[in-house]
């Protein structure tokens, strides 16, 4: 009943005329609590409505943008891997019968800037889960043997990922747009690296010095749990972890200065994709910028845009168009991906892209438009947490940036105030020609027709 | 803040009816439709309107249709409205209106704030009862269809290839043989006129169940069904049931060429076994010691990927689960009368695969030969006994396995799992596997680049031994000299080498 509550509060404000910029209701609503351990480490609990179930994210700042060493792209992925391999007194078969007993959902996943493991399962089975968890956290143990067998189940991850045309593009995009910067090379890394990986155990030994440390973790509680036993628990099993002293000097990237282009060719069939990207900034709360951006992304490239309703409806040229603009530690990109039906319509929908992007740089958005898209944000945002679940998975990219939930409730306010001139101003600003990159990929030997704007070079 | 939600609560009690009242529309009925109503003091109302028809019923040569109008449906416009119009309408709501259209259901899903249940009803509404049916929507969803089964099945995801082509190769000759979006030249061949048809004929109300969740007021299962009174009858007939594929004896490899750099497999061979047998919660909890989906503590993973580093997963089911490399639990509403055990290896290096088909069709004659020990048995369990939790964790869900119960006969989900799994005996499960599971008539399909190669190999029973990049136990070793020469009991008419154009063609 109280979890509906919560809802309703969430939801209950008009549908429109949401212009006003005072009277919004939290879009995180529900009641947390911040604890932190001498250590460094941070609780974050959420109790809710929904009954039996408790979701533990783990949330540790460090992903790909960590792997600043040459020759160790994807490392920190492959290392989320090795957290699966058994500590001092866990051994993974015993690790894996508690999970099992509990009935629970459990995986982990690694990003650029975070890497999150995350277990669903009976709230009776906490105590122990935390201390399995905490054992691997503080004592991970692992063979040379193990980590040379699981490093063949990445390479296996990335064959099976390497049959789609995206995996290829997002890789090309990234070592095309940077040059300096460790998101150069995507989280998966490159195969190269990934194949040297047996030959790394000294090195994964360092990684996990370096990184699992009560500094950079936070771990995330949400559901049917008290704050009073998340603490016990945590205090009990985690007390001990000794904080670090290491930072990664993440080099920054420099100004892009000039168009970049790439193609790839495709081995097998495929229809051509092109991808167009402009550098976008950082992450932050405390400027109208990203929230501008934010809002441009949905309005001028979404399902309801002027544009997606003429490529993908009417003029029915393009089955894809789909935007990537992350909420990021680092500058990263700000992406609009496409599919085209007939490879002669690839100069031309790439034109049409850019043109879009020009256009927003004089032209004003409607403020009705810019109401319907803060409304369908907040709409499906709340409609998304739908579950303990759901929700610890929507907070767990906001404690990696700033290690508080409060971090959402400061962004929805930032979109309250963002204007039509915002937004024309961060699109003049970022959408420049000298930051864009433009990739292609199509089959090989299949010619694409290229009407002129991206300039060629740095071909590839 | 506290007067706020005791205004807020007020509300609540005066907007939402008391739970008496709403407990009593599930008794209700009118018009022929049926209905599943799962009343709560959500805010938020959750649809799942279902039609019991679907690619089983495509006419022969229309295969596709059945998709195809499914999509007319939910992703084009209404006769009142086009559909760049009801987009912008749903936009600020920030709705959407899913559909998913299996073998024998067809469902529409949706969920909308009750503050905009009228709006969001109004346009789902028409776009159910009153299509548009225009030409330009047409085009663009038939080139979607195509579009999905030529490129981004065939062409980007060889594992979602692998397990839905294993589908086509089981029910060959058997109304669930073609994919449920269709067959290529059928697809391209449809019309307008085909999509009126099929919508005419299966669009009816003895086919509809109404699914509602939420926060709806008292008298909205009614208007519904009112609404949706205005659908032709149809037949009163019994649902049709689908009977199990006749699979002619022995095992059939079938191997797709396509230039790639792995190899993905799929197993598996059809069960006389759904949700509404007797043995159905056995199945499932072999299944789910054998391969619980994503799961690490299940056996296939353990012994292939854990023990020897062959890939990124290995599982085993006993219903259809498609875009299983997209989630961890599977969607509702793809009931069907018949089903199989299915066995899915994620991607292998090409080297490894021959060694690979024969690790995992020697750990399922294991199982046949051995059973389950106890504390196996024990284990795969308590997971499931608690794994329904998660199951049906949203509201979406649970109206979801609501709509499955009743379509398989068997009580409300979770409590049917409980109660079946506490009365299930070691004796039960392992009875069931020597009754339902054979790897005699097994079904395999891989996709690789060198097909012969692996086709010549398989025939000629060369031995696969494997190399590792580092030390193993004795007892794993002893275990690759079984398996490195394990016997494959395949005819060599029955290893066909498939050009990937040809598959869903």
């Amino acid at each position: 009943m109280k979890t509906w509550l919560v809802l309703t509060l969430l939801l209950s404000v008009p549908l429109m005329g949401m212009a006003q910029q005072t009277g919004q209701r939290k879009i995180f609503p529900y009641k947390y609590t911040t604890d932190d351990l001498p250590n460094g480490l941070r609780l974050v609990t959420v109790p809710t409505d929904y009954p039996n179930l408790v979701a533990l994210y783990i949330v540790v700042t460090a992903g790909s943008r960590n792997e600043v060493e040459a020759g160790k792209s994807g490392f920190a992925h492959f290392f989320e891997h090795m957290m699966f391999r058994g500590s001092e007194n866990f051994t993974p078969e015993q690790r894996e019968e508690i999970f099992k007993r509990a009935g629970a959902e459990t995986n982990a996943y690694t990003t650029d800037d975070r890497t999150v493991y995350h277990a669903t399962f009976s709230k009776e089975d906490l105590d122990q889960i935390m201390r399995a968890e905490a054992d691997r956290f503080l004592r991970l143990k692992y063979t040379p043997a193990q980590f040379k067998t699981e490093a063949k189940a990445v390479k296996g991850e990335y064959d099976k990922n390497s049959a789609n045309p995206f995996s290829k593009i997002r890789e090309v995009l990234r070592e095309t747009a940077f040059k300096r910067h460790t998101y150069a090379h995507t989280t998966m890394g490159y195969l190269k690296d990934i194949e040297d990986m047996p030959n790394q155990f000294d090195y994964s030994q360092q990684f996990f010095r370096r990184f699992y440390r009560p500094e950079y973790t936070t771990i995330v509680l949400v559901g049917d749990v008290t704050r009073d036993a998340a603490l016990d628990m945590t205090k009990r099993y985690w007390g001990e972890w000794k904080r670090g002293d290491y930072k990664a000097d993440i080099p920054e990237e420099p100004a892009q200065g000039e168009a970049r282009t790439a193609q790839i060719e495709w081995a097998s069939p495929t229809l051509p994709h092109v991808a167009v990207a402009f550098h976008a900034p950082r992450y932050a709360d405390d400027s109208r910028e990203l929230a501008a951006l934010d809002l441009f992304e949905s309005i001028t490239f979404g399902e309801n845009s002027e544009l997606f309703q003429r490529l993908v409806l009417k003029e029915q040229k393009v089955d894809l168009l789909d935007t990537g603009f992350g909420h990021q530690m680092d500058p990263e990109l700000f992406t609009v991906y496409a599919r085209v039906k007939d490879p002669s319509d690839v100069g031309y929908v790439r034109d049409q892209i850019l043109k879009n992007f020009e256009r927003y740089k004089t032209e004003l958005i409607p403020q009705e438009r810019l109401d319907a898209t803060r409304s369908r944000m907040r709409y499906g945002f709340a409609m998304r947490m739908n579950s303990n679940s759901a929700i610890a998975a929507a907070i767990a990219p906001y404690i990696a940036l700033k290690r508080t939930p409060e971090t959402l409730n400061d962004l929805f306010e930032t979109y309250q105030r963002v204007t039509p001139e915002d937004i024309r101003e961060a699109a003049k600003k970022y959408f420049r020609e000298e930051s864009r990159t433009v990739v292609t990929l199509a089959t090989k030997g299949q010619k694409l027709a290229s009407n002129g704007a991206g300039k060629e070079g740095n071909g590839r | 803040m506290r007067t706020t939600a005791a205004l807020l609560l007020s509300l609540l009690l005066t907007t939402f009816a008391p739970p008496a009242a709403r407990a009593a529309q599930n008794g209700m009925t009118n018009n022929q439709i049926a209905s599943v109503l799962q009343p709560s003091a959500s805010p938020l109302v959750t649809f799942r309107v279902l039609f019991l028809t679907g690619s089983a019923s495509d006419p022969k040569g229309k295969e596709g249709v059945a998709s195809l109008t499914a999509a007319m449906l939910a992703e084009a416009g209404s006769r009142a409205l086009p559909y760049d119009q009801i987009v912008a309408q749903m936009y600020p709501m920030a709705a959407g209106f899913g559909w998913q259209a299996d073998k024998e259901m067809t469902v529409f899903t949706g969920t909308t704030h009750v503050d905009n249940l009228e709006k969001y009803y109004s346009l789902i509404r028409d776009m159910l009862l009153d299509p548009g049916f225009r030409e330009d929507d047409f085009t663009r969803l038939k080139t979607n269809a195509v579009t999905f089964l030529k490129v981004q099945l065939r062409e980007a995801n060889d594992e979602e290839l692998g397990k839905e082509y294993l589908y086509n190769v089981i029910y060959a000759g058997h109304p669930y043989e073609h994919h449920s979006v269709g067959r290529i030249s059928s697809l391209e061949k449809l019309t307008l006129a085909d999509v009126r048809d099929f919508y005419a004929k299966n669009y009816t109300r003895s086919n509809m169940v109404l699914g509602l969740a939420g926060g709806y007021p008292a008298d909205f299962p009614a208007r519904v069904q009112s609404d949706f009174a205005k659908l032709p009858a149809g037949a009163a007939r019994a649902r049709e049931k689908f009977a199990a594929p006749r699979v002619p004896a022995g095992m059939r490899i079938d191997i797709v060429k396509r230039e790639t750099r792995a190899t993905a497999m799929s197993l598996g061979f059809p069960i006389p076994v759904t949700r509404g047998h007797k043995d159905w919660p056995a199945l499932a909890l072999v299944a789910s010691y054998l391969g619980q989906h994503r799961n690490s503590a299940s056996h296939l993973y353990q012994r292939l990927r854990e023990a020897r580093g062959l890939n990124y997963g290995d599982y085993a089911y006993v219903e259809y689960f498609p875009r299983g490399m997209f989630q961890f639990t599977p969607d509702p509403n793809l009931g069907r009368s018949s089903q199989i055990f299915q066995i899915w290896i994620r991607p292998v290096e090409p080297q490894n695969a021959h060694f690979t088909l024969r690790a995992a069709l020697f750990e399922f004659d294991k199982l046949l030969r051995e059973g389950m020990k106890q504390q196996d048995f024990e284990g795969a369990r308590e997971f499931l006994t608690k794994y329904g939790n998660v199951l049906t964790s949203t509201q979406s869900a649970q109206l979801g396995y609501a709509l499955d119960s009743r379509f398989y006969g068997t009580p409300e989900f979770n409590s049917y799992m409980r109660e079946s799994l506490a009365k299930l005996t070691l004796a039960d499960v392992n009875r069931a596997i020597k009754q339902h599971l054979s790897a005699d008539n097994m079904r395999v399909v891989l996709i690789t680049k060198d097909a012969e190669a692996l086709r010549d190999a398989i025939l000629k029973g060369t031995p696969s031994p494997i190399t590792y990049n580092s030390e193993k136990p004795a007892d794993l070793l002893a275990e690759d000299k079984i398996i490195q020469t394990y016997k494959i009991n395949v005819r060599p008419a029955q290893v066909a080498v498939v050009p990937v154009e040809r598959v869903f063609q």
